[in-house]
């Protein structure tokens, strides 16, 4: 394990005209490691994810990858340097089969290639890794939504990433339809990838994460150990209102 | 969850010529109809060999304006801009530099894609309806240009290139000459479309077009790749402005930018099927071959039968003739009712 996390950021932040969407996000994920990243909507969680990867560029703060400064840099530039993510509205490419789908990512990606038929080989390889190796013919919009995550998935595993960022991969999912997802994410992290898991599904939180970190309203409410973040009551007044908190005090 | 059935063994191998046939089928119908281009000239009246390489003209600018807007997704309505430069270009080049057209050709060309890569990359930033306004105000603004620089471009009087006498740099070409040049160009800009297609660029894209932010996601320089696209586009564009000019010895400022030429590029794209080689292709030449037919059969009426023609089949095939084939092939469903449900509901 290297001394340098995979990620950090420091004060990072960014407004929309008068709205603070996201203000002084600091913290670290070391190699290795699957963060959670939870927080009610509106808290600034995709905003975040934006933030990493480029989508959306910083008014304030740092982002470093491995160390590097990559504040601001280009979407392209962060997907070569082996940060890949997922969006949370599905974004497939609609009119190329889901075999081509994903090899879009190995002809661009940061191993770049240029031999059409090693990148089409190689993406049957991905879609095998996910689970949905049948379907590679198939158009985005024949997919199931299970599979259409799946192939979210795939197109971030094209990359051959260090650093996994999942936006709300199971959300929508029936509840037989989260243990694969689950499953895949505990492989990857045995492959020692950095994983991200922006999730609603706190029972995902609590399977896979080894630290959990709170956004609310923008700013990091806590962090620290999945099950006693979840059992504080300024997580649980976050999501649910005051009112609701202090009767579940009063309650134990 | 379904998985992929092992393929029969004895079926390998055919499958495998199968698939190498289906790869080498399109260079192979290319190669044909060039050859037959070449045929049909010598059974052709000069007449006739004037409106078949305007049909030539047409694929060549049908098959540019697909790399930006079939393949890329970014309509450019003002896409006549690199004709007129291209044309201008050449026109200048030969009257006042005294190049020959050859090497003005070439230049042209040049010049197009330059001015395709200054203006793309402010314009290329703009999406939808955005981008199609600006650069269609780009052309006539760049008519408006070109009308007020009589000193260098003749202004609305016109410039004629010389094409006899001690000025001429190259001899006129020819009704002959013409048709193999515009067929050339046709030739090199499908060359184009396919290899396009085919490569690792078609396939940015492609995934530029579907979805701009998972593209750059997926490691592709969005940027560069647009801006690339459309520098190729108006390399071609250019170059066939550039031929234009010279068949026409007199260029005018109102044809060269005519905001008519970018609207059949696109009509003939949409028809034909954009974002697929084969559809700018056949578009062109039945639009181009239609028009021709009922110019001559219906004179009156000509433009009004076309229009309703047209109208009825952007309404019947949305996503134009080749792609419709493609769809109704893989799933079996042929019923143009069905297909306007698809696209229009």
């Amino acid at each position: 394990m290297s001394a340098v996390p995979v990620l950090e950021t420091q004060g990072l932040g960014r407004r929309f005209g008068g709205l603070q969407a996201v203000s002084d996000v600091s913290f670290s994920v070391p190699e290795g490691q699957v963060l959670g990243v939870i927080g009610p909507n509106g808290a600034g969680k995709s905003t975040f994810i934006n933030l990493v990867t480029g989508h959306i560029k910083p008014t304030e703060g740092r982002v470093l990858i491995d160390g590097r400064d990559l504040t601001g840099a280009r979407p392209w530039v962060i997907a070569k340097a082996r940060v890949a993510r997922t969006f949370q509205i599905v974004k497939p490419f609609r009119g190329m089969s889901v075999r081509e789908n994903v090899a879009v990512g190995i002809l661009y990606g940061p191993q770049g290639t240029n031999v059409m038929s090693q990148a089409i080989k190689a993406a049957d390889e991905v879609l095998e890794e996910v689970g949905i190796a049948g379907l590679g013919d198939r158009l985005p919009g024949e997919l199931s939504v299970a599979d259409a995550r799946r192939l979210e998935f795939a197109k971030a595993l094209a990359l051959r990433p260090r650093l996994l960022l999942l936006d709300e991969v199971m959300a929508g999912l029936r509840h037989t339809e989260i243990e694969p997802s689950l499953e895949l994410i505990r492989n990857l992290k045995a492959r020692g990838i950095t994983i991200i898991v922006v999730e609603h599904v706190m029972k995902a939180i609590l399977a896979v994460c080894d630290q959990v970190l709170v956004l609310h309203q923008g700013q990091i409410l806590t962090t620290g150990d999945p099950r006693e973040v979840l059992a504080d009551p300024r997580v649980i007044e976050a999501y649910l209102g005051h009112r609701y908190a202090k009767r579940r005090e009063g309650d134990s | 969850m379904s998985t992929s059935t092992p393929a029969p063994r004895q079926g390998v191998t055919s499958a495998l010529h199968r698939d190498q046939a289906r790869r080498l089928l399109p260079w192979g119908l290319g190669l044909l109809a060039l050859l037959a281009a070449l045929v049909l000239q010598g059974q052709l009246f000069s007449g006739q060999e004037r409106t078949v390489s305007t049909i030539f003209m047409f694929v060549a600018l049908a098959q540019a304006w697909n790399l930006i807007g079939g393949f890329a997704g970014y309509a450019s309505f003002g896409q006549v801009v690199f004709f007129g430069v291209g044309g201008y270009f050449t026109a200048v080049a030969i009257s006042h530099w005294h190049f020959s057209f050859w090497v003005s050709l070439l230049l042209s060309g040049v010049v197009a894609a330059l001015f395709a890569t200054l203006i793309g990359i402010p314009l290329l930033r703009l999406k939808g309806h955005y981008f199609a306004v600006a650069t269609l105000g780009v052309a006539e603004g760049m008519r408006e240009i070109v009308t007020n620089l009589p000193d260098l471009t003749g202004g609305g009087a016109g410039i004629t290139v010389p094409t006899v006498g001690n000025n001429a740099t190259t001899a006129y070409l020819g009704n002959d000459g013409f048709y193999l040049l515009f067929l050339a160009l046709a030739a090199v800009s499908v060359l184009v479309g396919g290899l396009v297609a085919r490569n690792k660029f078609g396939y940015a894209l492609r995934a530029i077009n579907q979805d701009e932010d998972a593209a750059a996601a997926m490691g592709i320089n969005t940027t560069r790749m647009k801006v690339l696209a459309f520098a190729l586009s108006g390399f071609i564009t250019g170059l066939v402005g550039a031929s234009y000019a010279f068949q026409q010895v007199t260029i005018f400022p109102q044809r060269l930018f005519d905001v008519d030429i970018t609207v059949l590029m696109i009509i003939m794209v949409v028809i034909g099927g954009s974002g697929t080689v084969l559809g700018p292709l056949l578009g062109a030449v039945a639009l181009q071959f239609l028009s021709e037919f009922l110019r001559q059969n219906f004179t009156d009426l000509h433009t009004f039968i076309l229009g309703g023609i047209i109208v009825v089949a952007v309404i019947l095939l949305p996503q134009g003739a080749v792609n419709y084939v493609r769809e109704a092939r893989r799933t079996k469903e042929f019923s143009l009712l069905a297909n306007v449900r698809r696209y229009r509901l």
